[in-house]
Formats: structure tokens, C-alpha cells, sequence
């Protein structure tokens, strides 16, 4: 079954290969192609020696390595194709189509991107259409592994964000302050990210301002971006916890994703003279729901020495107060409803138990075997902490949390 | 100030000299502009940062059009080295950043110097780099690469 993917996997990427190269014999000095095909793609394959859940790159992801197979190649593996048309003079169009694995355990092509975008003046651009939120220093391309040195972005703080595109609209500046050249973002919009089986997640009057600061090897990046996010995710728990009067009813309030105004603030710098670079991310997100608050912070530094490029990254993900919650008090109830009011707790606390705690250290390399392909490989030793499951998915039963795992993962990624 | 300026030019002294000892390496570039275009210097920085695709602009407010050489052009790779401080791969990963993103397509390209300077003769909003040794009256040098 997964080799069968993989093999469609593989000819959709020639598939794409032999269109981009027809797309540029055809356009050859023109100043404005009329069309444009391009694409990028990771092949990889991660172990890691966790038995009891699935180390993966998000919470988007169906399986990863550990409890459901010893190697896994959907951790990494994707492929996605771009197509950007210019329409006019100042109108352009991007579709990007993104197949990797999903919450469905399918690699179904998914839109990543759709929007009409016009270039009022060369400083100025409108877009209007499906937008990726400009969160993080990389979150915007995580997805295209060629662009980053890591085999996958720290999933101590990418993991955290449940919508990670928006339909709507935005506006991007480009400023000059001296040597200091900008670009700062807003946008609006409203996202509907479909889970598994009938389950969503809705983000409602999404916003956000990002600014981007680039002073010689010296980049800065800021944003904030806040959602009113719903999810049927939980429905069931929480119309038990209802039954249970005001006590229960204060949990769902205060758990449930219900009209939740969840925010998501962010700093990163990235300092890169060409011969080495050094990179630091913090954020803070705060959910109101049972997604918690979380603070995550990495710092990675890496050296280019010919076509390698050694990198070392250190990161952490800590939850804002506490992940346990004693939920429903069964001294008071009656012996009939004690053990429900405890099942209850435990399914609420199964869900604390996801809000990550993590901390990890990793060592890798890179190496540019072509000017468009480079090939890593990676170590990770990944701790989650305090009862939290951290950003490991399909926890067993005997899952403990302070138990440190270790990954391998290789990864050729590409770009055309 | 004065002592400044004075090493200065003792070291731009020293480096000719230097060079001149060295054996014949990879051809001066120079960064051109068409002969219409009023700008008369830029500086690296303003140079990378238009061919980065970071400004749109010509310090004077004209809106710049960067050309590039073919990928693979010993004298496209000089140039994004001494003006950049990137390699082809770090070149490509940044244009990636870019395109997938939606915030940028890189410079077309050209397929060689001779090609480059008739186009930026052509268009007082272009730019482009060629070796020295192919500059002629259509165009004007705004920088020179060392």
C-alpha cells in the first residue's frame, strides 16, 4: 500500500519534471512570461526509537515512525507543483497544489495556495484568494525543504498552529529606512481546515501584521496573527461535561474551542554572511481552549564549508501553566455518576496531555549535490516533558512522557 | 580623516599591485545600467538588493529591471559571490523562499554579455552585468566588481 504510493508519488514528480523543462524552452527572454511552472519536492525517511507514538513533522499527519512502523517515509516525503501566470502588467496569479500525507493517510493533492495578486506600485502588493499565514521566520515555506538547511523546520514550534492558511485578502509594503529595507504585511481573512472524518477546525476574522526587516546578512522577522478559532473537536466530552451542571459547564467553557479567540506572537532572527548562519525563533501562543498556551523557542547555527553544510538546533516547546486539570470534584456526587465524572476527567486530561512540552536537540548535515537538489541527513533526541505527549501523534496506552526518544531521518529535497 | 585616506589608497595600492602580480583570473565585471539611465554609481549593497529581488527601485526613484546570466555562467556565479556573498545552491535556495511564496520571480535570463548589454541599451529601467572587456558606448558601468 505504501509502496504503491510512493511509486505515484515518484511519477507525478517526473510528471512535473518534464513539464517544467517544456514550460522553459518556451519561455526564453521574455520579460514577462505569460506562465510559469515550477515545483518542489522532499523524498525522505525518518526512524525513531519510540514504540509506544508516532514521531512526524505535524499534527496534520495520519502516522509517522514509531508506533505504527519502524521507518516511515511520511514524515517528509511531498511533493508540490506552482503554477504562477502573469495576466497583465501588474496582475498576476499563483496556484500551488501540495500532495503529502494527510490526517486521511492519503496523499490527496491539496490547494496550498490560490490567489490573484496585484501589483499596485513595485512597493506595494494586493492579494486576494488562499494566502499562507505569514507566521515564524520559515512558516510560509515550510513546506519547500530546499529553502531551509534542517531536514524539517523545529516541529517544537510549527507543530503548535492548528490553520495554517487563510482565505481572504492581504496587503504587503516595501519600505526603506537607510540600509534597512522592510516589508510588512497585513491581512485578513477565514480558513476551514477539514480533519478527520466530520471534524473541523474553523478560524473566523483571522488578522495579522508581519514585518520583515533585512539589514545586509541581518534579516528580522515580527508578527502577530489572531484567529476566533472553532472546532467540533472534543463535542461529545463537552456535552457530557454540560450534563454535570455549572462545574461542568465551567470546564466546557473554559476547554472547549467554541468561538475561541486564539493569538499567535513571534520573533525571529536569522544572521547569514554566507559561510555560516545562525538563526533564533521565540513565540507565544496563548488558545483559550484545550490547545493551551505555549511559549517555544530554537536557536540553530550552521557552517558552510563547499557543498556541506554541518547545522546543530536546539529547541523547546513549554506550556503556559498547568496541562492536568482535576476537572469534575466525585467527592460530591453520587456513587452512580463517580465513575462517569472520572471518565469524563480522563478524556479531558487526554486531551491536556497534547497541549507540547518538548524539548530537543538536533545535529545534522547538508549536502548541495546539485544547484537544486540537496540531500540531509539528521539526528534528533527528542524529550517530551511533564505528562505531555509533546509533538509525538497515536500515543499507546503505556506511553510515557520524560522518556527520550531518538530519530534518524535522510531527506533529498529538490526544487525545479 | 586625512590618515584614513591615506591608507586607504595606500591599500587600494597595495591590492593593485597585487593584482597585476597575480595571474590572469576571472574577468572584471562591471554592473551596467543603459546609457539613457541617469544614475551614475551604486553601491554592492544596492546593487544585491535589487537582483535579490529586495528593491524595485533605482535610488532615483525609477523602477529597476534586473537581467541575469544564464544559470551556470562562470560570470553569473562571480557576480552573485563578490556582490551577494552566495553561492549558486544558497542563490536558489533564497529564490525558492521567494517563488513558492508568491513574493517574487528571479531576473530573466539572458544567454550571454552581448545579449545583456543590447538589452539594457535598449531599456533605461534595466540592469545587468557583463565583463568588462564587453562595455561599450549603450550602456555605463555603475559599478565595477572586484
Amino acid at each position: 500500500m505504501q509502496q504503491q504510493r510512493l511509486a505515484q508519488f515518484i511519477l507525478l514528480s517526473l510528471f512535473g519534471l518534464v513539464l517544467s523543462s517544456a514550460a522553459r524552452a518556451q519561455d526564453e527572454p521574455a520579460r514577462a512570461p505569460d506562465w510559469r511552472i515550477s515545483g518542489f519536492g522532499t523524498l525522505g525517511a525518518a526512524r525513531a526509537s519510540e514504540r509506544d507514538a508516532d514521531y512526524t513533522s505535524s499534527v496534520f499527519k495520519a502516522s509517522g515512525t514509531g508506533a505504527t512502523r519502524r521507518w516511515s517515509t511520511d514524515v517528509d516525503t511531498r511533493l508540490g507543483i506552482q503554477l504562477d501566470a502573469t495576466l497583465a502588467r501588474r496582475w498576476s496569479a499563483v496556484l500551488q497544489i501540495v500532495s503529502e500525507q494527510g490526517l486521511d493517510n492519503t496523499y490527496r493533492p491539496r490547494i496550498e495556495w490560490a490567489n490573484v495578486k496585484y501589483q499596485a506600485t513595485p512597493e506595494l502588493a494586493l492579494r486576494a484568494g488562499r494566502i499562507a499565514l505569514p507566521v515564524f521566520l520559515t512558516a510560509d515555506y515550510r513546506k519547500v525543504g530546499y529553502a531551509y538547511p534542517w531536514i524539517r523546520p523545529p516541529v517544537e514550534g510549527y507543530s503548535v498552529l492548528p490553520v495554517t492558511s487563510s482565505d481572504g485578502i492581504d496587503a504587503t509594503l516595501r519600505w526603506t529606512v537607510g540600509p534597512v529595507r522592510n516589508a510588512s504585511q497585513v491581512f485578513y481573512g477565514h480558513s476551514t481546515v477539514p480533519l478527520v472524518g466530520s471534524l473541523h477546525v474553523y478560524g473566523r476574522g483571522g488578522f495579522g501584521i508581519s514585518n520583515t526587516s533585512d539589514w545586509g546578512a541581518l534579516s528580522v522577522h515580527a508578527n502577530v496573527v489572531s484567529a476566533e478559532i472553532s472546532s467540533n473537536i472534543g463535542a461529545e466530552l463537552f456535552d457530557a461535561f454540560n450534563a454535570f451542571g455549572p462545574a461542568g459547564q465551567a470546564l466546557t467553557r473554559r476547554y472547549a474551542m467554541d468561538h475561541k479567540r486564539m493569538m499567535i506572537a513571534n520573533i525571529g532572527v536569522n544572521y547569514d554572511p554566507g559561510t555560516w548562519f545562525v538563526m533564533a525563533e521565540a513565540g507565544r501562543t496563548s488558545g483559550h481552549s484545550f490547545l493551551g498556551a505555549t511559549r517555544n523557542v530554537y536557536v540553530s547555527a550552521g557552517w558552510r564549508w563547499k557543498s556541506l553544510t554541518p547545522y546543530a538546533t536546539w529547541a523547546r516547546v513549554r506550556a503556559v501553566g498547568t496541562t492536568l486539570d482535576p476537572g469534575l470534584p466525585l467527592a460530591a456526587l453520587s456513587p452512580a455518576l463517580a465513575p462517569t465524572a472520572a471518565m469524563l476527567n480522563a478524556g479531558l486530561n487526554t486531551l491536556l496531555m497534547r497541549i507540547p512540552q518538548q524539548t530537543s536537540a538536533a545535529a545534522g548535515l547538508r549536502w548541495d549535490v546539485h544547484t537544486n537538489m540537496a540531500l540531509k541527513v539528521q539526528y534528533d533526541r527528542v524529550t517530551p516533558h511533564d505528562g505531555s505527549i509533546g509533538t509525538f501523534i497515536n500515543p499507546t496506552p503505556r506511553f510515557t512522557s520524560e522518556r527520550t526518544s531518538h530519530v534518524a531521518s535522510v531527506a533529498l529535497d529538490f526544487v525545479y | 580623516m586625512a590618515t584614513l585616506k591615506y591608507s586607504r589608497f595606500l591599500g587600494s595600492a597595495l591590492l593593485l599591485a597585487c593584482l597585476a602580480g597575480a595571474p590572469v583570473r576571472a574577468a572584471e565585471l562591471v554592473v551596467i545600467v543603459s546609457a539613457r539611465n541617469p544614475v551614475a554609481t551604486l553601491r554592492a549593497d544596492q546593487v544585491a538588493a535589487i537582483f535579490l529581488g529586495q528593491a524595485a527601485r533605482f535610488p532615483d526613484g525609477v523602477e529597476a529591471v534586473p537581467y541575469d546570466l544564464r544559470l551556470g555562467a562562470p560570470v553569473r556565479d562571480e557576480f552573485y559571490a563578490r556582490v551577494t556573498s552566495k553561492t549558486p545552491a544558497l542563490l536558489k535556495a533564497h529564490w525558492s523562499k521567494l517563488v513558492f511564496t508568491g513574493r517574487g520571480q528571479p531576473p530573466a535570463e539572458l544567454p550571454d554579455s552581448a545579449a545583456v548589454r543590447r538589452k539594457v541599451a535598449d531599456d533605461p529601467e534595466a540592469i545587468g552585468y557583463i565583463e568588462r572587456g564587453a562595455l561599450d558606448g549603450s550602456v555605463h558601468a555603475v559599478l565595477v566588481v572586484q
